[in-house]
């Protein structure tokens, strides 16, 4: 076992310069979406700028919906969207063009699915200064990674921040430090989606986080979700295992909840977990903006 | 089910739609849960060949949705079509040479589906004009307060074998009862629009890909376990859902075979009874494909 992985940062890797413009949260004529209780509620956090939301914070802290630390990045035409969702990774570094935050680098921290959204970090004092419609580039590097153990099927993650997760890597299997694990039917919003573009919705609420120890649940963690193939289309297969990292906090919506983007894949037998419900670090954000940094 | 209802209280809305044409895009293919791509048929335009009390799964298809696939040019139309017609409303062909041809709303997949006989569907093709006669959404129960009723006709209503139990829970007959593990691509969504796939009943792929549920059929009322619709689709254990399957095999993955929601509530307000013969076929009437009850059609005559 080593703790890096072997043969993923081949230089076959291609980095891609995308434009996306920083997002300004929307809803629709009526203010309110209804909760699993059939309560209207006003959506708060849904994408746009988030300020005060951090890695590390809990999913259930906040009155809030889908929340995203940072930043969510869209681009208008749906083609490109679509594009930037699908081969933007986490660790990608984001350089701001425009505006006054011109210049502030953050890195990509995760990915939303329906239209598609980037979620990007920045310092906070870089978000204070961001505005929404400012024109960022994200430099794609990712997809296409070699699989990491053999079975294993690696997506969504820049590999030069494979080392800064909690994960040890070997010629056949991989063991991750995860907060918890869940069965699959908590998976909601976002089953049967294309796995580069889209998160999956852990129906987990404050209420019965203690039935799946997920109390503790932060944005960053890492979680595996037993019996889902991710390879491709996310689904059931019995034996299979997938690990993702939450990148947006709770949701009252029924089917929706706290999303993780997935970054693993495989057979259950390939990916030895250890979950540890109230100690995990997962993304730390620091590593985050430093891999990023490294790569602008 | 004769239970007591406020069906006297609900309107009958005339609603256009259009039959819509199966849509692609440059590429093509898209992929089966091992990877494999696959092009096939399924969605959209007029499926022949595939009615209540056909099986679902086993077709070389991907999302087939029976009979006519309905929807409106209109967005805020469409959604109003959509989310207003119920299973079990009438259907008439307005246009084309099945003008006059009536068929009958079996479910909703972001087209509302309608199954008519097999000799009239085949003289319908896309862009043939539509009139559903919606009316169902606002029912309640008296009898059974915690237990939402949505996207049913009040004819499909009084069709459902069961009703009130002794101990006065809903009795509900079923055909098929889905696992939480199965509950695929819909989760989420309202469930007054589209359905919810079925993973586990991918005929003739993996073991591991089983979940039991490869002999569904088109048109089975079936229940949904550990699932709440009443305000969406959620998982929530100790909750069912009862749903009657509208379309039929899928190749993509996290999809499949899928329900349109019928009902929803606490489980213990459920009785239900393992009926293979609960199926929209029997329980509204079929030759070579849904005929219009008699009684379905009054809703016509409401005004």
């Amino acid at each position: 076992m080593s703790t890096t992985p072997r043969d993923t940062t081949g230089d076959r890797l291609v980095s891609v310069n995308l434009t996306a413009f920083v997002e300004q949260a929307s809803v629709g004529s009526d203010p309110f979406r209804i909760d699993g209780e059939g309560v209207p509620y006003v959506p708060i956090g849904d994408g746009g700028i988030v300020i005060g939301l951090r890695l590390g914070d809990g999913v259930f802290d906040h009155a809030s919906d889908h929340a995203a630390p940072g930043a969510c990045l869209i681009h208008d035409d749906a083609a490109v969207g679509y594009a930037l969702v699908a081969q933007a990774c986490i660790g990608n570094p984001v350089e701001v063009r425009t505006g006054a935050a011109a210049g502030g680098i953050g890195a990509v921290a995760g990915k939303r699915g329906e239209g598609g959204r980037v979620i990007a970090v920045f310092r906070q004092e870089v978000l204070h200064e961001l505005r929404p419609g400012d024109q960022v580039a994200v430099r794609s590097r990712g997809q296409g990674t070699p699989s990491l153990a053999e079975d294993v099927t690696v997506c969504n993650v820049e590999p030069d921040l494979l080392e800064h997760l909690p994960i040890t890597f070997g010629a056949v299997t991989l063991a991750v430090k995860v907060r918890t694990v869940v069965p699959s039917r908590l998976v909601g919003n976002g089953i049967g989606r294309p796995t580069p573009m889209w998160d999956l919705d852990l129906q987990i609420d404050r209420a019965t986080a203690s039935m799946w120890k997920a109390e503790q649940l932060r944005l960053g963690d890492l979680v595996a979700i037993d019996d889902i193939d991710a390879r491709y289309n996310a689904g059931y297969r019995r034996g299979w295992r997938s690990i993702g990292i939450v990148v947006h906090g709770s949701s009252p919506q029924p089917g929706h909840g706290p999303g993780v983007t997935v970054i693993l894949s495989g057979p259950a037998g390939c990916i030895d977990v250890e979950a540890d419900a109230a100690h995990h670090v997962g993304l730390d954000e620091e590593a985050l903006l430093e891999v990023a940094r490294a790569r602008s | 089910m004769d239970l007591k209802n406020n069906a006297h209280e609900l309107l009958t809305q005339v609603l256009a739609g259009e039959v819509w044409p199966a849509l692609a895009d440059r590429h093509g293919f898209r992929v089966d849960p091992d990877g494999r791509p696959f092009l096939l048929p399924g969605m959209g335009g007029v499926t022949l060949g595939v009615h209540c009390g056909d099986p679902a799964t086993g077709w070389a298809g991907d999302h087939v949705e029976p009979g006519l696939s309905v929807r409106h040019r209109d967005p805020a139309a469409n959604f109003a079509l959509q989310y207003l017609s119920c299973v079990g409303n009438t259907v008439v062909v307005s246009s084309g040479p099945a003008a006059g041809a009536e068929g009958v709303v079996i479910g909703q997949h972001a087209y509302v589906l309608v199954d008519m006989e097999e000799s009239a569907m085949r003289q319908v093709t896309t862009g043939d004009q539509v009139t559903v006669f919606a009316v169902g959404q606002g029912m309640r129960l008296t009898d059974h307060p915690q237990i939402v009723v949505k996207n049913c006709s009040p004819v499909l209503l009084a069709a459902l074998a069961g009703g009130t139990a002794r101990d006065g829970r809903l009795e509900v007959h079923v055909a098929a009862r889905v696992p939480a593990d199965a509950i695929g691509a819909g989760s989420g969504m309202v469930s007054e629009f589209a359905n919810t796939d079925l993973m586990g009943a991918y005929a003739g792929l993996g073991e591991d890909l089983s979940l039991g549920l490869e002999g569904l059929r088109i048109g089975d009322v079936v229940a949904l376990a550990d699932q709440d619709h009443r305000f969406g689709r959620g998982y929530r254990e100790g909750w069912t859902t009862i749903g009657v399957m509208s379309t039929g095999s899928c190749q993509l993955f996290g999809h499949g075979p899928g329900p349109s929601t019928l009902m929803s509530g606490p489980s213990e307000a459920f009785r239900l009874v393992d009926d293979p013969a609960s199926n929209l076929a029997l329980l509204l009437g079929r030759t070579d494909g849904l005929r219009p009850d008699p009684v379905a059609a009054g809703g016509r005559d409401k005004s």
